[in-house]
């Protein structure tokens, strides 16, 4: 079941095409990253399925319904947001934001104690949000998105402001929320996030989806038909793929020549650049 | 359209906690107080005291108040994560505006006691000065949303402040001009009319005709703040 269909989705901002014609699916319990660079039309997209943006035409359907439906309190309950535009109260302690979120989704009070462990955050509970870092009310303002255990999870460059250490932390705990079920709809100009995360990537450039597949299959398709050899005396060889070459190296080999010999996949960063012609900015 | 008691309590509480820390705008708490004592002590040489000191509060404290705490939600991006939460308009409307009112309310009582007003009826007197305070909390809702920060806030209040509180002062400085009795139907105008009806002699017509008054503006004000937010629920 497709928790997210996007048919023919249009945006056009006065004189310019945020996104044009974009066609996808997101089946339940999976993740799929949406990698562009900033103005690529990724926060239009998310502002579009969460019924903060009318679309010029197309049509898209959450959870089965209508996305102008998403304003009703039992699709709200159903999905979480970390975007651009969320905030905190930052008079208020972590706790006390936290427990605004735990009252309107009618949460039990332990919800909060599993959140803060979830964000890594226990420790500064009693912490107001005007001390905190950056990276920090970004962990709370994601707490304040999944406190809930939405079925559906919109993450809006969710790592941005994090270390290696804490998007570690967070990585792992995206892992965990899906594997109990939480499909999530990821956008990201990181790389490694997006071939970390995500079941499914797409490729979103000047409002077009350039590509979109697993990242496995990605590379597969954007592999270059040749395999890199690297000798003990240090001279290197890119050599196509075919009998030639299998020959060649099968001499080498038992002539115990080769350092090391690996096929040349790209990077997401690589496709990202031949299907665009750009690189993420 | 629903409304979550549970929802908006939470959201109250939220603001309470909120405002009590927000030095800067809380301090509007004690002007109406203020100008209460000072009214006082000019005793009878300042008939119309109460109305004036009335409609003063209602643009400095609940329409200045309320415009300042929606403002500042939309200033930290914290009003669009409310409204990504199941909280619904009138959750969330209820939830701020309860703050604003409970406030108006008890320092407004407070002022009224410190100046000594004995109204023609209590219920009359009362009732207006209810509506009036939802009243002002909706132009304040409705102030708060046109603004993108606190400042716009602060600044927007000034033309509401013209709109709904100077008609009582502009009849009294330019006389009984023609072009001035349009100003007879606003709200400020109304409620000084209710508060200066003698104790002595008045009929039912006499009390609710300003209350009748004050209710319209009440009604088209507070469906105007709703629709607003609504509308605020959506990028252009």
């Amino acid at each position: 079941m497709d928790v997210i269909r996007v048919e023919r989705i249009r945006k056009r901002f006065k004189n310019k095409n945020a996104l044009s014609e974009v066609s996808f699916s997101i089946p339940k319990g999976e993740i799929l990253g949406f990698l562009g660079p900033s103005g690529s039309g990724k926060t239009t997209l998310i502002k579009i399925l969460t019924a903060q943006l009318n679309p010029t035409s197309g049509q898209a359907t959450v959870f089965n319904q209508p996305v102008e439906m998403m304003h009703q309190s039992a699709q709200k309950m159903r999905f979480g947001i970390l975007s651009d535009n969320s905030g905190l109260y930052e008079r208020l302690s972590i706790d006390e934001n936290l427990e605004l979120y735990r009252q309107l989704y009618d949460l039990p009070k332990t919800s909060i104690d599993t959140v803060l462990q979830f964000v890594n955050l226990s420790e500064e509970r009693k912490k107001k949000v005007i001390h905190l870092s950056k990276g920090m009310r970004q962990r709370v303002m994601l707490a304040c998105a999944i406190i809930h255990e939405p079925e559906l999870l919109f993450l809006d460059e969710p790592t941005s402001a994090l270390d290696p250490v804490n998007s570690t932390h967070i990585y792992k705990g995206l892992r965990y929320l899906n594997e109990k079920g939480t499909t999530i709809f990821l956008t990201t100009h990181d790389m490694f996030e997006a071939e970390l995360l995500c079941d499914r990537v797409a490729i979103l450039y000047q409002g077009e989806i350039q590509a979109i597949g697993s990242p496995k299959a990605l590379r597969k398709q954007h592999r270059e038909n040749v395999v890199c050899v690297e000798l003990v005396n240090g001279e290197t060889y890119e050599l196509p793929i075919n009998e030639g070459t299998a020959d060649q190296i099968a001499d080498w080999m038992k002539r115990g020549l080769i350092e090391r010999l690996e096929s040349k996949e790209p990077s997401l960063g690589d496709i990202f650049i031949k299907v665009t012609g750009g690189e993420l900015l | 359209m629903s409304i979550s008691l549970k929802r908006a309590r939470a959201i109250f509480v939220k603001d309470y906690k909120e405002f009590s820390r927000n030095y800067g705008i809380s301090i509007v708490l004690i002007v109406p107080i203020l100008f209460a004592f000072l009214f006082r002590t000019a005793g009878p040489s300042f008939p119309g005291a109460l109305g004036f000191l009335l409609n003063i509060s209602f643009v400095l404290l609940t329409s200045l108040a309320q415009a300042c705490l929606i403002a500042e939600e939309k200033e930290r991006n914290t009003l669009r994560s409310l409204m990504m939460t199941p909280a619904t308009t009138m959750d969330v409307l209820v939830g701020k505006s309860t703050l604003v009112f409970v406030m108006s309310a008890v320092v407004l009582a407070i002022a009224t006691f410190i100046l000594g007003y004995e109204p023609a009826s209590i219920w009359a007197s009362a009732i207006a000065i209810i509506l009036s305070i939802i009243l002002y909390t909706a132009v304040g809702t409705i102030c708060g949303l046109f603004s993108k920060t606190i400042l716009e806030a602060s600044l927007a209040i000034i033309p509401a402040a013209m709109v709904f509180s100077a008609p009582p002062v502009a009849t009294i400085l330019f006389g009984d001009f023609a072009i001035f009795k349009v100003l007879d139907y606003t709200p400020s105008i109304q409620l000084v009319n209710l508060l200066n009806i003698p104790n002595a002699s008045f009929t039912m017509g006499d009390l609710l005709k300003p209350l009748l008054i004050i209710l319209i503006w009440t009604v088209v004000l507070t469906i105007v703040s709703v629709i607003l937010y609504q509308r605020r629920l959506k990028d252009e």
